[in-house]
């Protein structure tokens, strides 16, 4: 068939639809049988490959009484997840009680540099830091006003946030009860904690963990009977933060103080 | 026709049915368009972000790459009392420093050689854990007639094994 008569590109003198079908025709027949001929575990060898999301459910655990407060753990993360400067994920809050009166609550800077002795006059009888992240709650606010499916739950109990779909409204750091969210100023999507999730999902410990030199902060699976931290859960007395808010937090604490909000 | 016959209706109907063909068929294309191809997958949201998250590269990687290299400050520390200590506690993210699938260099680690490192963990705070080794610093200099230099603890204190 000849070409238009209005048209006047000069490639459209040199295709017939015959050759136009059979090169079509063909590219697509190939590349079906690509994708048909591709073994679908074609990952196998990379590291995390066999990793079953419905064989674990992970739980983190705080040992308020052996944090040192030395901040590596906010440095780790950081460097790990490319955390933006101002930005926590995770932090370290001190509480300085005095006998009488309020309660002094401070984190420099998410406690990253460490902490300063404190300088005020007051009676102080019991002092001790405490560690944020991500409680990962079962009953979860943040994933719950998303208004676009960005922020959801994993199978394995991590609450995470997609950041190809994030609109960047900021329901979802209104709406967290324990402030763990912020809106990443090189993104302008929203962002938290992952429980190092490319991490955990190939055998390692979040870097946290990894990092806290006195083991205040382990993580667990409940899942796994011989976990150390079932173990813990199993056996001693544990607390959540904010429990009346019914989140039901995935992170537990041990001797938490009933000034820790 | 006749106007009593059923079938007068026919073309409205017709015309109504094609109309709302047209309207499913643009909200399916839209649909199509709109919806990312592993929305549905596991849940209401992109099943494709969760491997989007396990695709990030793991920075800290423990103390055994380090031995690869480090003999001697390997052997001093997991014999002393910082034995529990990740190297990249001190040095940070070994990815800054080596490739390992290379097993080669690739920059300088930042080594921050200062009395400020060592105050992270043991300046005295009362927030601390009682049992937890702690000291004033500028105290303990004067104690022992030394300047209070930016690195003064290493005169004596070999990071890697103190004592």
């Amino acid at each position: 068939m000849s070409k238009h008569p209005n048209c006047r590109n000069p490639r459209h003198d040199k295709v017939s639809r015959r050759e136009f079908l059979r090169t079509t025709g063909s590219a697509v027949a190939g590349a079906c049988a690509v994708v048909l001929v591709l073994p679908e575990g074609s990952a196998e060898g990379v590291e995390g490959a066999d990793y079953d999301w419905n064989q674990h459910r992970w739980v983190y655990l705080v040992d308020t009484t052996a944090c040192i407060g030395c901040g590596s753990c906010v440095r780790a993360c950081r460097a790990e997840n490319a955390v933006p400067e101002g930005m926590y994920r995770t932090w370290i809050e001190r509480y300085e009680i005095p006998a009488e009166g309020e309660a002094l609550v401070d984190s420099p800077s998410g406690g990253e540099q460490g902490f300063a002795p404190v300088t005020s006059s007051l009676n102080v009888r019991k002092a001790f830091f405490v560690p944020k992240i991500c409680n990962h709650c079962l009953e979860t606010p943040c994933t719950q006003v998303c208004p676009v499916g960005a922020s959801f739950s994993t199978r394995d109990g991590v609450v995470l946030v997609d950041q190809e779909h994030c609109i960047g409204c900021g329901y979802c750091v209104q709406a967290c009860p324990y402030g763990s969210r912020y809106i990443n100023p090189t993104t302008h999507t929203a962002d938290k904690c992952t429980l190092c999730y490319h991490r955990i999902t190939k055998g390692h410990k979040t870097a946290c963990v990894e990092i806290c030199p006195v083991g205040a902060r382990q993580l667990g699976d409940r899942n796994d009977p011989y976990d150390p931290v079932n173990e813990i859960l199993a056996t001693r007395r544990v607390q959540v933060l904010q429990p009346e808010l019914l989140t039901r937090p995935q992170c537990y604490y041990l001797g938490l103080d009933m000034e820790v909000r | 026709m006749n106007p009593e016959s059923p079938l007068i209706h026919t073309k409205h109907v017709f015309r109504a049915a094609l109309l709302l063909l047209a309207v499913i068929v643009t909200l399916l294309l839209g649909r199509s368009l709109f919806v990312p191809d592993t929305w549905g997958e596991y849940g209401w949201y992109r099943g494709a972000a969760v491997d989007d998250h396990r695709a990030r590269q793991v920075r800290h990687l423990g103390d055994d790459p380090c031995a690869m290299c480090h003999d001697a400050e390997s052997a001093d520390h997991s014999a002393g009392v910082h034995a529990q200590i990740r190297c990249e506690l001190c040095h940070g993210p070994v990815v800054l420093h080596a490739d390992l699938e290379e097993g080669e260099k690739t920059g300088d680690m930042p080594i921050r050689r200062s009395r400020e490192l060592c105050e992270l963990c043991h300046r005295e705070l009362d927030a601390r854990p009682a049992g937890f080794p702690q000291i004033d610093v500028r105290e303990h200099l004067s104690d022992q007639g030394a300047d209070l230099t930016p690195d003064a603890c290493f005169e004596c204190h070999d990071p890697h094994s103190p004592y």
